[in-house]
């Protein structure tokens, strides 16, 4: 691929072969370290989505895992007990059910019944949570409408 | 009725698009040029399809005609005027009628610009390839988008409304349409594009054909996407302007490249290298703008934008996937006539600089699509749901941030080819030192966060380039052309409008990293617990809770706090954090609204966390942002310098449009910039 027609205005000396040859391999490290970093972000910062059941499961499987997600469920009637720093609460899913500590102040719809989706981290057995979203779906309208299929 | 008139529109938009398609084609073939002028008539027909099928669904909109399915579920008989006719674009099948209407305008404006050049293979095939872009998306809404649907069963008395949180805020007006705007016009370029690639002129005639068009187009996308930004800062109520979002991710991947192509034309043109990299620039640009309809438009995520699902996926997969097919294979086809004489000789050059600009932009680019397409194809493979957390975004995209804020400093003042440690000391010396000081103030003064001071002094280092350019440009013209200040202004913006143009757009990018920087490193927020009469501060603003009102429309039933707001004795005003509850919506959903007091230095931005409990007791959310308003002002003179970038030279305008491009006028009288500043005495 080298073998093309001279350039119309050689003002410039070819570049020695050596000499691209430690372009190329400059810019392959390059890209290598870039890649390195990429992956290594995304993978340190994921979140990962889990029904209660789900993250219970998973977090008997290995208690030590203690990185961020968000789980989903539904608020346990009668659970929500308000303390001066937040607020605590159960959420159940699929027959299972957790200890949630909100830190700070659950949103408006947050009720007895309510869906929420938590995110936090396991702190022992309880789930520390630090954000909750009132979940009512990808869409919000009601399912006669617009049929929503279950993933 | 409506609905008969509107499909009849998509039908009409969609016969037309499919027989320009044939009769170019066909005309090309046999090379008629009047086979070709016939074809390039039916991108009016498209035009006309698309116009009456949009203005049916308006007709529909405003009637209140519920027997059409799509009415039904975006509008209700509540829903304010501006909303309605907003609601063309609130949903999926209008958002599709909103494209092809875009697209149906660019190719026309093309066509017509065109003209009296129709039949020249280049532009023959590029109005062949918009027309089946057109006819795709047509025969997306003859499928399985069909926005003209009749409401099954009983007609309702009333519709649904629009979601709520696109139906309070004007923003949500003119948000989208901008969007679309830059999108669809990344088809132009694309067509063009491909259009080189088949015929083999891969030369610069293609780059020359669609700049003003892609500049356009992308202008519209900037400000599509600062308008996002500041409609999730005033409506979505938690303070911020960016989430790292798909849908906001959907509409700034193309952006970037879209952006890195914008510069990457510049060498090619000067210098004729890159030829392979433009290609695939601007193809991967328009791939990704259907990726983003694939992301926003088929419900594939599940996030706060992504309001409609339907099996609309599949279709805009394949057009994808035929897209880059054709875009890649084309290139590789073209291989041998895409190499290119040209050598970037020294890495210390404009040239050079380009480059860099070029790789940080793709690097980019990938790093925001990794993070917005992983989840997906980690739950398409192993049936895992998970999300990227901002701090991935915010690690990987700051570095890249500000080695282009470095560059943008540097670059405008590196001569081609090669630069001497003379020049560069010359011309960028003073700026450089501006740029030192500023960050060593920002230091002193007491600023937090490395990339903060660092977004700060490069944004001075920038600046101050840009005003020594202006001012070298200026003074020449001046002395020249022995006119005044402001004569010598024009004539020096008029003589080279794309650099002055460019530089101003820089201005505008340096104001909104500043920004940035500021408001991301510098916001204090706070909760507080308030009962009527009670008073809080923060940072020395006192806030005083006064009370609360009700309001009940048809559409929402809203809670309002009225907290009165004081900085150092002054009153700055009573404001009005609302939360709305929409009946609506079943289940209920609560949209917090909140109010914000735009200052020049910092925003005091109040939300209304939770409404009054037994005891009258609320919460409030207090945030304290500077500089915020900086990002919309920075927006605006984004658009301010690609308007001069692109406005014609008053020569250029009076001639035809057969003429040299406008944007690239005969040499002026006085030396044009570049040509100056090698000459410019220290």
């Amino acid at each position: 691929m080298d073998v093309i027609d001279p350039p119309p205005v050689p003002v410039t000396v070819v570049r020695s072969r050596p000499k691209r040859m430690r372009y190329l391999v400059a810019g392959g490290l390059c890209a290598a370290a870039v890649l390195f970093l990429v992956v290594g972000g995304l993978s340190r910062n994921i979140v990962y989505f889990r029904t209660v059941s789900e993250a219970v499961r998973a977090h008997d499987h290995a208690p030590a895992d203690t990185g961020r997600l968000r789980m989903a469920g539904a608020v346990v009637t009668g659970s929500v007990v308000r303390a001066a720093d937040g607020v605590s609460f159960k959420v159940t899913e699929g027959g299972v059910t957790a200890s949630v500590f909100h830190h700070g102040d659950p949103p408006e719809l947050f009720k007895d019944g309510a869906p929420v989706v938590c995110e936090g981290r396991w702190q022992g057995d309880s789930f520390d949570s630090d954000r909750i979203m009132i979940k009512h779906g990808a869409e919000y309208r009601p399912p006669s409408v617009d049929p929503n299929p279950a993933r | 009725m409506k609905g008969a008139l509107g499909f009849g529109g998509i039908t009409l938009g969609f016969m037309a698009a499919a027989l320009g398609v044939l009769t170019m084609g066909v005309g090309i073939h046999r090379r008629d040029g009047r086979i070709m002028a016939t074809g390039r008539q039916f991108v009016f027909m498209v035009l006309l399809g698309a116009v009456v099928a949009a203005g049916a669904m308006e007709w529909a909109l405003v009637t209140h005609d519920f027997s059409l399915a799509y009415v039904v579920r975006n509008h209700a008989r509540s829903t304010p005027l501006l909303y309605t006719v907003a609601a063309l674009w609130g949903a999926l099948e209008g958002s599709i009628l909103l494209w092809a209407l875009v697209l149906a305008g660019y190719l026309t404006v093309t066509v017509r610009r065109l003209r009296a050049r129709a039949s020249e293979p280049l532009v023959a095939w590029a109005t062949l390839v918009g027309l089946v872009v057109a006819a795709f998306f047509f025969a997306l809404m003859l499928g399985p988008a069909n926005p003209f649907k009749a409401t099954s069963g009983l007609i309702p008395a009333d519709g649904l409304g629009p979601n709520p949180l696109l139906q309070n805020h004007v923003l949500m007006a003119i948000h989208p349409p901008m969007l679309y705007l830059g999108y669809v016009g990344m088809t132009i370029p694309f067509s063009f594009a491909v259009a080189a690639l088949i015929t083999g002129r891969v030369g610069e005639g293609w780059l020359l054909e669609t700049r003003r068009a892609t500049l356009v187009a992308w202008a519209f996308l900037s400000v599509g996407i600062v308008l996002g930004a500041w409609w999730s800062y005033e409506v979505l109520g938690w303070g911020g302007y960016w989430a790292w979002d798909p849908v906001e991710n959907a509409s700034f991947i193309p952006w970037l490249t879209a952006t890195a192509f914008l510069h990457s034309v510049v060498v090619q043109e000067r210098r004729g290298m890159l030829r392979v990299w433009n290609l695939s620039l601007i193809i991967a640009t328009f791939c990704l703008t259907i990726l983003g309809t694939f992301l926003t438009r088929s419900g594939v995520l599940n996030s706060v934008h992504a309001f409609s699902q339907s099996d609309i996926g599949a279709w805009l997969l394949t057009f994808l996937g035929l897209a880059a097919a054709t875009g890649i294979g084309l290139i590789a086809w073209r291989g041998d006539r895409l190499r290119t004489p040209g050598r970037i000789d020294s890495p210390v050059s404009r040239e050079g600089a380009f480059l860099a600009n070029n790789l940080l932009f793709a690097g980019f680019a990938f790093v925001v699509l990794l993070g917005t397409v992983f989840p997906l194809l980690v739950e398409a493979l192993r049936n895992e749901k998970l999300s990227v957390g901002e701090p991935y975004f915010e690690r990987m995209t700051v570095p890249l941030g500000l080695a282009l804020l470095f560059l943008m400093a540097v670059a405008p003042a590196l001569p081609w080819r090669a630069a001497s440690g003379e020049v560069l000391r010359r011309r960028l010396g003073v700026p450089a030192w501006i740029g030192a000081l500023t960050m060593a103030a920002c230091a002193v003064l007491g600023a937090r966060g490395v990339a903060e001071i660092a977004a700060f002094g490069l944004g001075a280092f920038a600046v101050a380039g840009i005003v020594r350019q202006y001012a070298l440009g200026v003074a020449a013209t001046r002395r020249a052309a022995g006119v005044g200040w402001p004569g010598a202004l024009r004539r020096t913006v008029a003589g080279n409008r794309r650099l002055y143009g460019g530089l101003v757009v820089h201005t505008g990018v340096v104001v909104i990293a500043v920004a940035l920087a500021a408001s991301m490193g510098y916001t204090t927020k706070r909760e507080f617990h308030l009962t009527p009469g009670q008073r809080v501060t923060l940072q020395s603003h006192h806030f005083t809770y006064l009370g609360t009102t009700r309001h009940q429309t048809g559409q929402k039933d809203t809670v309002q706090a009225r907290v009165r707001v004081e900085r150092g004795g002054k009153e700055l005003g009573v404001y009005a954090p609302a939360l709305s509850i929409f009946p609506n919506a079943p289940g209920g959903s609560a949209i917090g609204t909140p109010s914000v007091r735009t200052g020049i230095l910092r925003d005091v931005y109040l939300t209304l966390v939770a409404s009054p409990d037994q005891d009258g007791r609320i919460t409030l959310g207090v945030q304290l942002s500077p500089l915020v308003v900086w990002l919309w002002v920075g927006g605006g003179i984004i658009v301010f310098g690609t308007g001069i970038a692109v406005w014609p030279a008053r020569r250029a305008r009076r001639r035809s449009s057969t003429g040299p491009d406008p944007l690239d006028p005969p040499a002026p009288p006085v030396p044009s910039a570049d040509e100056m500043l090698q000459e410019a005495p220290a």
